[in-house]
């Protein structure tokens, strides 16, 4: 199967600081790239930055133990829980086929302003830094566990970070008002679960380095469940954006099954980024141009 | 989707009760209603009680109720005296309670899960384990059946949480919650509440909840209701 980006690092954060160490983590890449100078008891100058941390990243998770049931034989039957095992791709910059991320101008204006806060040490603040909904695909690629849960007429996927939820309709009439997360309605195509959502509350940011979509994006999600050489969960994702690219593109990811992971460690970033105090300093409001698109 | 049904059936056949669907509490209460009448606290703990009543009055809820100021977790047993809608779902090993608000996910391991990963925090020192180092507001609950009765405890508490709008507890917190239909439609959740440090002894309280229409939440997101949000 395809993989698709750059690979940065694994997120090592936990519980209740994971918030403020993704930007500090971000703006410690940007500044080694920009300046390439010795930190004191860091890396030597010169040092590649994406190599710098990936080393900072935990081990990877122990291996599913040998008397782990496997998921149910049913194709169309996703239940259990799974796990983004890859590291975590911090900017998509490529297609699932190795094109370059086809931003348009808007795209890669945004773009930059994005990376040079980073490499400027002052993070935007993003929906993640205010611990609310990250949208979709952002949810998906963190390396946390999630779990599938369904029903008769939908499928839930409730994420142990952020607490995340994302609700599947599968009948397109019932489907939810807009939302950080978008509204997702769902299909089956053969045993692949087919998961349109659109309807976002306000834009999303679709990586953690910021490559934008816009209220309006149309994200195309191909799930079903593959045994490789372990049992897993295949999703090509797709998204059309006009707003921010010159074309649909798309990118792969897949999840191992997990069942060992299905009770989720405590996530509760509101009772920091709730408190009148509690939003990092560091992180400041993204400007916007008057001529951008509207969002 | 059949599968799932047949799915959720085999798990329900295998357990004395099914108590899978959506749930609402039957009288909307801010506060847990004692057997007996009064709370009985220690002398710490009644300080502190009333020191959140003294908080709440002079609007001070930052102080103490960082759920209502933050957004926070509630933790439990407060989770169960919520005004909105949760769902449970039954599965093999575990029972969850998926809460309509703020989209917060309580888990009960009933046993038989593959060997749970133990996440560490490495460093000098003993290897420990995260839950054992930091108390949970809602920690993993571990249940049983006993008939049709499901025996639910929960210990290794954080002490920042309440047990319902003012009443507080410590690290100690021990609940010993039974739920069981009274009927097809109504549930009730009878709680005992230990906490040396802060109740002299061990109390009880009973909630019960109605089954309502099994719907999908639409996104609940309590920071937005928060005034440094809106």
């Amino acid at each position: 199967m395809a993989k698709a980006g750059e690979y940065i690092g694994r997120e090592r954060t936990c519980g209740r600081s994971r918030r403020v160490l993704w930007s500090a983590a971000l703006a410690m890449v940007a500044s080694l790239a920009a300046a390439q100078a010795p930190l004191p008891g860091g890396p030597p100058a010169g040092a590649d930055p994406n190599a710098v941390t990936a080393a900072l990243g935990p081990p990877p998770p122990p291996p599913l133990p040998a008397n782990a049931p496997p998921p149910a034989t049913d194709p169309r039957n996703l239940n259990g829980a799974w796990y983004h095992t890859d590291a975590l791709v911090f900017q998509i910059t490529t297609d699932m086929f190795g094109n370059p991320t086809p931003y348009n101008d808007a795209g890669k204006k945004v773009m930059a302003r994005r990376v040079k806060s980073l490499k400027d040490g002052t993070p935007f603040l993003n929906a993640s830094a205010r611990c609310l909904p990250v949208g979709q695909p952002w949810q998906m690629d963190l390396n946390m566990p999630f779990l599938i849960l369904q029903s008769q007429d939908r499928i839930e996927f409730a994420f142990e970070e952020y607490h995340g939820l994302v609700t599947v309709q599968m009948d397109p009439a019932k489907a939810l008002p807009p939302s950080y997360m978008g509204r997702s309605v769902g299909h089956w195509d053969g045993d692949t679960l087919v998961i349109e959502t659109s309807g976002f509350k306000q834009p999303v940011w679709v990586d953690v380095t910021g490559s934008p979509a816009s209220r309006n994006a149309k994200l195309t999600q191909r799930v079903r469940k593959v045994k490789t050489d372990h049992w897993i969960l295949e999703d090509i994702f797709t998204l059309e954006d006009p707003a921010y690219y010159t074309r649909p593109w798309s990118w792969a990811r897949q999840y191992d099954w997990r069942p060992d992971m299905t009770l989720f460690r405590e996530y509760d970033c509101e009772v920091q980024t709730g408190a009148k105090d509690g939003m990092d300093p560091s992180l400041v409001s993204e400007p916007r141009e008057p001529d951008e698109p509207n969002e | 989707m059949l599968s799932l049904a047949v799915s959720a059936s085999a798990t329900a056949a295998a357990e004395p009760a099914n108590l899978e669907g959506m749930w609402k509490i039957e009288a909307p209460q801010m506060a847990f209603r004692p057997e007996g009448g009064v709370v009985p606290f220690t002398a710490a703990g009644r300080k502190r009680y009333q020191d959140n009543k003294r908080a709440l009055a002079e609007k001070r809820l930052g102080d103490f109720d960082f759920a209502t100021a933050r957004c926070a977790s509630p933790g439990l047993p407060r989770l169960m005296l919520t005004p909105q809608r949760f769902r449970i779902w039954q599965r093999e090993g575990i029972i969850l309670m998926q809460f309509e608000w703020n989209r917060l996910l309580r888990q009960i391991d009933m046993g038989g899960l593959v060997s749970p990963q133990i996440r560490v925090v490495s460093g000098p020192g003993p290897v420990v384990s995260e839950e054992a180092l930091v108390g949970r507001s809602t920690p993993i609950s571990r249940g049983h059946w006993e008939g049709d009765t499901l025996v639910v405890t929960s210990e290794g508490f954080a002490d920042n949480t309440l047990i319902d709008n003012l009443v507080p507890h410590g690290y100690d917190l021990k609940l010993t919650e039974h739920l069981r239909l009274r009927g097809p439609d109504v549930l009730e959740d009878r709680i005992r509440i230990e906490d040396p440090a802060t109740f002299s002894r061990a109390w009880d309280t009973v909630v019960t909840y109605r089954r309502v229409a099994d719907e999908a939440f639409a996104e609940n997101v309590c920071l937005d209701s928060l005034p440094v949000n809106r």
